[in-house]
């Protein structure tokens, strides 16, 4: 696989990653919590963008735990069992968020265990310093591991087979694109949007949201098990 | 206003019940205005007129569920603030 087209795959498994939504919710609510507590704009930019940039680093470390520990234990010749596994995981969780990402009632919960949700809306209400914003964005990544598993390793396959400087870039790119949605919400925050428009749309589109994060995982999973398994395969058995 | 003694059954008596407090009621209510940036002194006023009806509404009712106080304080911010009574209502199923 060329640079390009493992880049492309990163930036897609980035950008599925991006439409999860448990780091939004969680930003939404701290914005929210401070704002409702009178905090000064700059400080709320502060606390915002501490968090955010804790969801960044968070995903930084988890690709890079994924690749080393892909690199170290199987080199740069990842088996095709672990691909199709991969591959697997991912169409496995592409029809789970079809069915089960939000909870059926309104608003914008979803399917995380109630005692998880309870402390990040805790967390988030007591929070009122950027240490502790930075945390709370580092934890909403490790609440939201179920989902964005997947995306993730099959990102930290597809960089294990890149040189190293691709692989800085690649990590880097993974990062940045799965931060976008909350890159954007951070923003309409900052410019002083309503918090319950942002609301308002992420719940009428909610149903939207799902079914986008799910095809895209099946999509993923379709691709690379095309190109990585079957093509393997195929030409193994041609003897080319 | 004075303030009456009510029961508030919390969760379905899933955990334990407490004393109505209209400051309680009054401090939500203005953080609920103020998270869509009203001015603090409309969200003051906002939150001091929804706790007056719900204070009437709770005049003849010794005991009732939070649920109840939730549902009736939402209904009478809408009239005042709608943006503020959907977040009022909807912050608790945000994540």
């Amino acid at each position: 696989m060329d640079a390009l087209s493992s880049l492309a795959i990163i930036a897609f498994a980035a950008l599925i990653h991006a439409s999860f939504q448990l780091s939004v919710s969680v930003l939404t609510l701290l914005s929210g919590h401070a704002i409702g507590k009178k905090t000064a704009h700059n400080k709320l930019i502060r606390l915002t963008s501490s968090f955010v940039i804790g969801v960044g680093v968070m995903t930084l470390l988890i690709v890079s735990f994924l690749s080393y520990f892909i690199g170290q234990t199987f080199g740069s010749g990842t088996p095709l069992v672990l691909w199709a596994g991969a591959c697997g995981l991912v169409l496995g969780l592409g029809v789970a968020v079809w069915t089960f990402y939000y909870r059926r009632q309104s608003g914008t919960s979803l399917w995380l265990p109630r005692g998880l949700a309870r402390y990040l809306n805790d967390r988030s209400k007591a929070t009122t310093r950027s240490a502790e914003a930075f945390s709370l964005g580092l934890t909403s990544v490790i609440t939201e591991l179920l989902f964005i598993l997947a995306p993730m390793l099959i990102a930290a396959l597809v960089l294990v087979q890149l040189d190293s400087v691709w692989q800085i870039v690649g990590l880097v790119l993974y990062s940045l694109v799965s931060s976008l949605s909350l890159g954007i919400v951070w923003m309409l925050i900052g410019g002083g949007h309503r918090l319950s428009g942002i609301q308002k749309w992420r719940e009428q589109n909610k149903k939207f949201l799902q079914f986008a994060a799910g095809s895209g995982l099946i999509v993923l999973g379709f691709y690379v098990y095309v190109d990585q398994v079957m093509t393997a395969t195929v030409l193994a058995q041609a003897g080319l | 206003m004075t303030e009456q003694r009510i029961g508030i059954v919390k969760r379905n008596g899933q955990r334990e019940s407490e004393d109505f407090s209209r400051d309680k009621l009054h401090s939500s209510l203005r953080a609920a205005c103020l998270s869509v940036r009203s001015p603090e002194g409309e969200a003051e006023s906002i939150a001091e007129k929804v706790c007056d009806k719900v204070m009437l509404w709770l005049e003849r009712r010794p005991e009732v569920t939070s649920h109840d106080l939730r549902r009736k304080a939402t209904e009478t911010l809408a009239i005042f603030h709608e943006d503020a009574a959907y977040l009022y209502q909807n912050h608790r199923v945000i994540i």
